[in-house]
């Protein structure tokens, strides 16, 4: 998720208004870039200064597909020695109108089906029959076409210089790019290359977090072709893979949004569907491949998300604990039994549910055919709360005299930044986008761009935080100062509002640490608390429609929990000034995993509850090992019991404090962070240290 | 109807076949100088104090409620055998408490295990064995005196309970050995002949051995009792004594717990 970027934002459409100011902030996230991938600024400065002939800006003034075509002009092309042929210029940037278009994937199925030759085929007239005239007239298709002239410019431009590269197979691959402009991809390793390429010219232009899809599916057909007719083993076909993902994890410095590993390359894997005989569930060699590949190659990023059902073959759950135990975080389990249900129950038809994948993270959608920003915004449910102890009189707070009246205080508050929050999204204004149009239903059919509703889908997601604090300060308030009467509300707000500090609080800060039950606990008052919570913000944003006729959906797993909690004063929950929000849903404290599957299972995940819902588990290494078996049917069981999604952090607090210390000998330590993985030593100290202490939690090191 | 207990655990891994919730129930009639759960050893509530809070080690609990809680993780008993398991203290010491229980999770299909150190009277014994599933038994130190001076245990009650359950119906695959090694008490040269010698008699029992280890010293220190720090075993001992109960029990493992 772009968090900084949305930060940024603001002030870059601000200086858009000149040239120059468009010019320097395009180059200060160049610098950003760049300090990344030389480690430091100094060293990120007089490269820059070296290179500065290559920066380019697309001119604003000319329509979109004009500035793709001109952008796919000027791009340096770099061809490798061997294997895939992948380059992002970092130099060449295409103009930003509004906010581009991210944090989707593409339906790279129809990619390797179509060619050029194809796509250009949509926008003649219709009239004048195929092949004969141009239909030029709206403003979408010139933008399209141009945009299309663009990317067979680039091939052509890439063909010419692999037939003078010294590549080890320049004649084969020089060939698949030729393929590109009139043929769908006939075999497994073009169909490869046919994904890399359309994935760089995203990456090119500005997009970001673009998610890969159901790759297992998707190449499904060309692999077994090359395998059935002896043009590749199962081994050629594994190494291919290796090769792809290892591509793929090229230019990680470009691709990392606001956190390094934050690139958004998620591959959906398996699923379940069903037809008119039954209920199924898809995988296929490849759904074994590139889980083994990820594992082999132990890489933060791309990163797997396995969607799961009751008929998932035990041996893909077991590689994929095995994978898990490896520590790099990766498959992230979805749970098609909920998820699919839950989809179309807000609206996806049933074809697009059963075919879902997620943006960057977490956040399920209908691939290929969506504008949808699954992570525009998010709200923080601690922050109203907060807000209300801050802003109501001693007198007022007095008379609050039941829980159910603090309870309606606390909505109402909640409720005005539910509204804040849809003011600002129908300000958004998009940046047109004929590379997505050309690939997005129902855009081409509608003749519509993108950027103003041309997709079948249209709606916004939103991310929430601070469930768990905001559950457990409000359960605390309930029972000490309305059932046990140990304090009234005005003396419990002073010590909030002291931060805990005197030392006469520390007795009743450990209370509040300690309440008990907590969020995540399988207690029916708790869960209360929690469905009246997220059900009422569903209320709120119930009425919403954006400009396009999309609705609001919602998640309960959000990547905001530091920034939000950084801003925000100290909490009931015994959660000090300034310290993080708790992470998705979780229960470090805990062991029994049992008990949080149990919690998080009865969650109302319906209507527009759905974006993104994940229990957040930390291990302790080892401990799927020793117990593969057990843990494979705990999975199973919790299948069935109804969790939404399930990630597992396999660390120990002892690595972490040493790699936190000495970065050098621990290079290759990768950890779980908001819905990606990422290298520890690439974290900023804030997210080491809160790893460090859920370790610290979960191994019983110290207490909440 | 109550029972006292100190501790619910779910998402028990290392308490028997699947995963299963484990219930200590407090109270124990041994000694053993290296329990590692010694808040169970006593048969009343003792209260302490951590962090300047006033804490207690155990409490009653309802027949009622604590199926409920048994209950709750059902979901998670269907695959491969989970269950419930009872351990402590010495579970059989309140069987006449649980039965009621027992009958009510038999009929509700619910696997059933015990842990127990067979410390308890024989009848109490026979309640239990139309329950159990499954059955752990502590095998520590053998020799008559040793067995009353260390542990407190009657060895010879400790053998005819022995020879009740392997005569009962159970499955001997669901009877196993436990078998905790240090080298101050259970693997001396002695005791280590005549557990080999128990075991070659009941050779159809599994067997399972594992170091102690120093974890409950903590506890203790709660309790203001004293504890024994031990020496750690090493590997080459733990497998010096797997291979000679290989040669009698080819099943044998060894666990760490």
């Amino acid at each position: 998720m772009s968090f900084l970027k949305k930060i940024a934002k603001p002030v870059y459409h601000k200086a858009q208004d000149n040239s120059m100011g468009r010019r320097s902030i395009t180059l200060a996230f160049l610098l950003r870039r760049l300090t990344r991938r030389f480690g430091s600024k100094e060293k990120a400065s007089s490269y820059l200064a070296k290179n500065m002939h290559r920066f380019y800006i697309t001119g604003s003034k000319f329509n979109k597909g004009t500035q793709i075509k001109n952008l796919f002009r000027k791009v340096d092309i770099h061809i490798p020695k061997s294997g895939f042929i992948f380059f992002l210029d970092e130099f060449k940037h295409l103009s930003e109108d509004g906010h581009i278009i991210d944090n989707i994937s593409i339906d790279y199925s129809k990619v390797l089906k179509s060619s050029v030759y194809e796509y250009n085929e949509l926008y003649f007239h219709p009239k004048a029959g195929r092949g004969f005239a141009r239909d030029l007239s709206s403003d979408f298709i010139k933008n399209q076409l141009d945009a299309l002239d663009g990317i067979e410019l680039l091939i052509y431009r890439i063909i010419k210089k692999l037939r003078n590269s010294n590549h080890k197979d320049r004649a084969k691959f020089a060939r698949y790019f030729e393929n590109m402009i009139d043929k769908p991809a006939e075999h497994f390793e073009e169909a490869l290359q046919r994904i890399l390429f359309y994935n760089q010219l995203l990456w090119q232009t500005g997009h970001g977090l673009n998610g890969l899809g159901r790759l297992d599916k998707i190449l499904e057909d060309c692999y077994f072709d090359d395998l059935n007719s002896g043009l590749i083993t199962q081994e050629d076909a594994y190494d291919l893979i290796k090769s792809f993902l290892k591509t793929l994890h090229t230019y990680y410095w470009y691709k990392s949004a606001a956190l390094m590993g934050d690139t958004g390359q998620v591959i959906i894997l398996g699923g379940k569907y069903d037809d008119e005989y039954g209920e199924y569930y898809f995988y296929n060699d490849l759904t074994y491949m590139f889980i083994r590949a990820i594992k082999e190659l132990h890489l933060p990023d791309p990163k797997v998300l396995l969607r799961v059902s009751s008929e998932t073959p035990r041996d893909l759950i077991e590689l994929s604990l095995e994978t898990i135990n490896t520590g790099i975080g990766s498959p992230l389990f979805s749970n098609d039994e909920v998820v699919i249900d839950k989809m179309i129950e807000f609206g996806y038809d049933k074809e697009d549910a059963n075919n879902y994948v997620v943006s960057a993270c977490w956040e399920p959608s209908a691939v290929g055919k969506g504008f949808e920003q699954n992570n525009i915004n998010f709200i923080s449910y601690l922050k109203p709360l907060n807000e209300f102890f801050d802003n109501e009189t001693e007198q007022f707070l007095e008379n609050v005299n039941s829980f159910g009246e603090l309870f309606n205080s606390y909505k109402y508050y909640l409720k005005k930044d539910a509204d804040e929050l849809i003011a600002f999204l129908d300000n958004i204004e998009w940046n047109n986008d004929p590379l997505l149009s050309l690939f997005i239903d129902d855009c081409n059919e509608k003749n519509m761009d993108i950027s103003q509703g041309g997709a079948k889908y249209n709606h916004y997601g939103i991310t929430t935080v601070g469930l768990a604090n905001t559950v457990n300060s409000l359960y605390a308030i309930k029972k000490l100062v309305f059932e046990d009467r140990k304090y009234s509300l005005n003396e419990l707000n002073k010590m909030r509002k002291n931060n805990f500090k005197k030392d006469k609080y520390q007795a009743i800060l450990t209370d509040l640490k300690n309440v008990n039950p907590r969020f995540g606990m399988d207690d029916e008052e708790i869960l209360d608390i929690s469905n009246e919570i997220i059900q009422f913000l569903e209320d709120c944003f119930k009425d919403y429609t954006n400009k396009f006729g999309g609705k609001i959906k919602f998640g309960l797993s959000a990547p905001s929990y530091i920034s939000a909690g950084a801003e925000i004063n100290a909490s009931f929950d015994g959660r000090k000034a300034g310290e993080p929000l708790s992470t998705h849903i979780s229960l470090d404290t805990n062991k029994d995993f049992t008990e949080v599957l149990r919690f998080a299972s009865k969650l109302d995940y319906g209507g527009a509850k759905f974006n993104g819902n994940v229990v957040d588990l930390m291990l302790s290494p080892d401990f799927i090992k020793n117990h593969t078996d057990k843990f494979t049917d705990f999975i199973y069981s919790s299948i069935q019991l109804g969790f939404f999604q399930m990630q597992m952090n396999v660390v120990d607090s002892k690595t972490l404090i040493e790699a936190k210390e000495n970065p050098e000998a621990h290079p290759n330590l990768i950890v779980r962070v908001w819905g990606f993985s990422a290298y520890f030593n690439d974290l900023p100290e804030e997210y080491q240290d809160l790893l460090i202490s859920r370790a610290l939690k979960n191994e019983g090191k110290i207490a909440s | 109807m109550t029972v006292r207990i100190t501790n619910i655990q779910h998402f028990s891994l290392d308490d028997g076949p699947g995963i299963r919730t484990t219930v200590f129930l407090k109270g124990c009639n041994l000694t053993c100088p290296w329990c590692c759960n010694p808040e169970n050893i006593s048969f009343e509530i003792e209260n302490y104090t951590h962090n300047s809070q006033n804490e207690s080690f155990g409490y009653d609990i309802s027949l009622k409620d604590l199926e409920k809680e048994i209950l709750k993780d059902e979901a998670f008993y269907v695959e491969n055998n989970g269950g419930v398991t009872f351990s402590g203290g010495e579970p059989l010491l309140q069987i006449r408490e649980l039965e009621p229980l027992l009958k009510s999770l038999k009929s509700k299909n619910i696997n059933i295990c015990f842990e127990t150190s067979l410390s308890a009277p024989s009848n109490l014994l026979e309640i239990a064995i139309q329950y159990i599933d499954e059955i752990f038994i502590d095998m520590k130190v053998l020799d008559k005196k040793e067995a009353k001076n260390v542990l407190n245990l009657d060895i010879d009650l400790y053998y005819e309970n022995l020879e009740l359950i392997n005569s009962s119906n159970l499955d001997k695959k669901n009877i196993t050995f436990r078998i905790p090694l240090n080298n101050e008490y259970t693997l001396k040269e002695e005791n280590i002949k005549d557990i080999l010698n128990c075991i070659e008699k009941y050779a159809d029992f599994n067997v399972e051995i594992f170091k102690t280890h120093n974890l409950a010293e903590s506890k203790c220190k709660s309790l203001n009792q004293e504890f024994t720090i031990f020496s750690p075993v090493d590997d080459e001992a733990l497998n010096e004594v797997l291979e000679k109960i290989q040669e009698l029990n080819s099943n044998a493992k060894i666990i760490s717990l």
